[in-house]
Formats: structure tokens, sequence, C-alpha cells
């Protein structure tokens, strides 16, 4: 295994200031602090990016001239990261709108066309279409079938 | 000489001619009132007065509580007719309400209709019912029904949401307390909820 790895991850122009959809079959907001949680069957959809997950939390900007704007989407239960052709999964996400970056953690898995990639974190930066598998990487290889 | 007399007779004419100028001037304050009141109107036309009759109705009635944990919930309609049938249900045109969370969360309602229900203590308002939270969030449904311990907000019909965090749609909504005993309030969207965010930067 080696320390990183860098890796085209949906080669595709993706636009970070598109709008996110985000659908779910529940979403709770705390009226004390505002904080927001979707549950159940999660997909936030941005461009040909949709990261699916059982469970997500809004987190606001905070800090002085923030007007709340939504600043990260912490996705949990399971998160599995699809752009185009590849798809990744992990057992956490954190997507930071409007900087196109997502920072999947704990046994990624990134497969390509046949081949697939293990470690335990990648970010992922869709404006460049680049990511960045770090923390014993190493590679599957797909056995059985000719 | 005489201008002794004189002098005396004119101070005699003044002790008669200045006390009856005080008491005229002091009279012309009770005799002189401002003009006579012409009684305010009575602010019902026939047509109202006979309206009135029929159906016994009060206006701008309104209500004002705090629930247990100490939610503050006032309703004010523009008129209320008791059910002739069930003395307990009420039914209201033109209503606002307003309910303030102890955790200093406010939500004003405003709707066409509202029907109260004594029996089961609950309060349902109807027709382009609004909904603004003081965190920011309006949200607009057909149908709501309150709770009058304030434990529980309910909508059963399709929402549609705009917040601070961009709009959505869900297909009904419920405000109860996070924990039961707790006093922080969770709005909950449930069914088919779908967000759209624009991204600003």
């Amino acid at each position: 295994a080696f320390g990183q790895a860098q890796v085209a991850f949906g080669g595709l122009q993706h636009d970070a200031s598109l709008p996110v959809e985000v659908t779910a079959d529940q979403l709770q907001v705390n009226q004390e602090d505002g904080s927001a949680v979707f549950q159940g069957n999660v997909v936030i959809g941005q461009g040909s990016m949709r990261l699916s997950a059982g469970r997500v939390r809004v987190e606001y900007q905070t800090g002085a001239n923030t007007t709340g704007e939504i600043s990260r989407l912490h996705a949990t239960n399971g998160v599995v990261l699809t752009n185009g052709a590849e798809a990744a999964e992990a057992t956490s996400a954190i997507y930071t709108i409007g900087s196109g970056q997502i920072v999947m953690q704990g046994g990624v898995i990134l497969t390509q066309g046949d081949n697939a990639l293990g470690a335990n974190q990648m970010t992922v930066n869709l404006g460049t279409g680049q990511a960045e598998l770090s923390g014993r990487v190493h590679t599957i290889l797909q056995t059985g079938g000719n | 000489m005489n201008n002794v007399y004189t002098y005396s007779r004119f101070i005699a004419w003044v002790k008669v001619i200045l006390p009856l100028a005080a008491l005229a001037l002091l009279s012309t304050l009770f005799l002189f009132s401002r003009g006579s009141g012409t009684g305010g109107a009575i602010p019902f036309s026939e047509r109202e007065i006979e309206e009135r009759a029929q159906t016994p109705r009060v206006t701008r009635p309104n209500f004002t509580g705090v629930t247990g944990n100490g939610t503050a919930l006032s309703v004010q309609a523009e008129t209320a007719t008791p059910d002739p049938e069930d003395a307990g249900r009420l039914a209201a045109e033109g209503l606002q309400a307003s309910i303030d969370t102890p955790g200093g969360t406010r939500f004003e309602i405003v709707s066409d209709s509202g029907q109260m229900n004594n029996a089961d203590q609950m309060f349902s308002l109807s027709g382009d019912v609004r909904i603004e939270s003081s965190e920011g969030m309006q949200m607009s449904t057909s149908e709501i029904e309150t709770a009058l311990d304030g434990s529980i907000l309910t909508a059963p019909g399709a929402v549609s949401v705009t917040g601070r965090f961009g709009s959505f749609d869900a297909d009904s909504m419920l405000l109860e307390l996070a924990e039961p005993d707790s006093n922080t309030y969770v709005l909950v969207f449930k069914g088919g909820v779908k967000l759209v965010y624009t991204p600003v930067n």
C-alpha cells in the first residue's frame, strides 16, 4: 500500500455554483439553534454529482457577516458518491458547498470501471475532477470472472 | 370738597360692580359648556343588527393561554360564531395566531378561517394558512391543527416552505417538542422533502 494517490474522479467539468438539490424522506429543523437534519435515503444532487446517505446534517456559516448560508453538508450512515461513471463509498462525507470539495472518511472504496482503490480518506475536488486518496491506500483486484 | 364724595362714591360703585363682574365671569365657566355631545353613532348598521339577532356572534374575539411548558399561545379572529348544535365548537373567520416558545422562537400564523373544538382541546386553521417563524422560515399550507396544550402543531396537507437554507416542499409538517419534557421545539417535515438551494459565493 502507499501513502497517497492522485486519481481522476469524474473528469468532466463540475460547476460548484449550480443549485444543490437535497431530497429525503424527512427533514427535521431544530427551532432553537436552527440546525437541520435530513433523514431517510437522502440524496444530494448537484450537476451530475450525486451523494446519497442515510442522514445529512446541514451546517451553517457562523461568524460575523454571514447571513446563515449553508456552509457544509455532513453526510453519515452509508455514503455513496457518484459522479458520472465513477462511484465511491465511505462511512461519512463532508461536502463544503460552493468550493466543490468533498472529504470522505472511513473505509473509502473508489470504483472506476472494473478496478477499485481503497483508503481511509478521500478528498475529491469536483472543480478539477481530481481525487486524492490518503491513509493505507490499496488496490482491490476484482478476482473471478475471465 | 366734593372730590371726597366722588372718590368714596367711586369706591362704593366699584365694591358692587367688581364682584358682579367676577360672578358673571365665573358663571360663563358653567353656563356656556362645550357644544352638547352628539352621542356616538352605534357602530352597527340595521342589517347587521338583524343578522346579529339571528346568529349570535362575537366580534374580534381573542384567546390567550400559556401551556404547561411555558409556550404562550394567542389567537385573534375577526368574528367567532358558536356552533348551534355543539356548544364546545366555535367557527372563526379571519384568524391570526402567535405561538411563543420558551426557547424564544415566535410563530406568527394567519389563516382565512378556523375551528375551535373545546371537547378535544384542538384548534384547526384552514384556508390559505401562512406561518412565519422568527428563525426566518415562511410556510404555507392549507390546514393546520394545534393542540391547545401547545404540545403539537400539525399540517396534514402539503407544505411549501422558504427558509434561509432554500425553499422546499413536503407532504406534511409537524411542530413538536424535541423530547417530551424539554422545551425546545423541532419542526419535522415528512414525506418527499425536496430542497433546492443555490450556493452564494
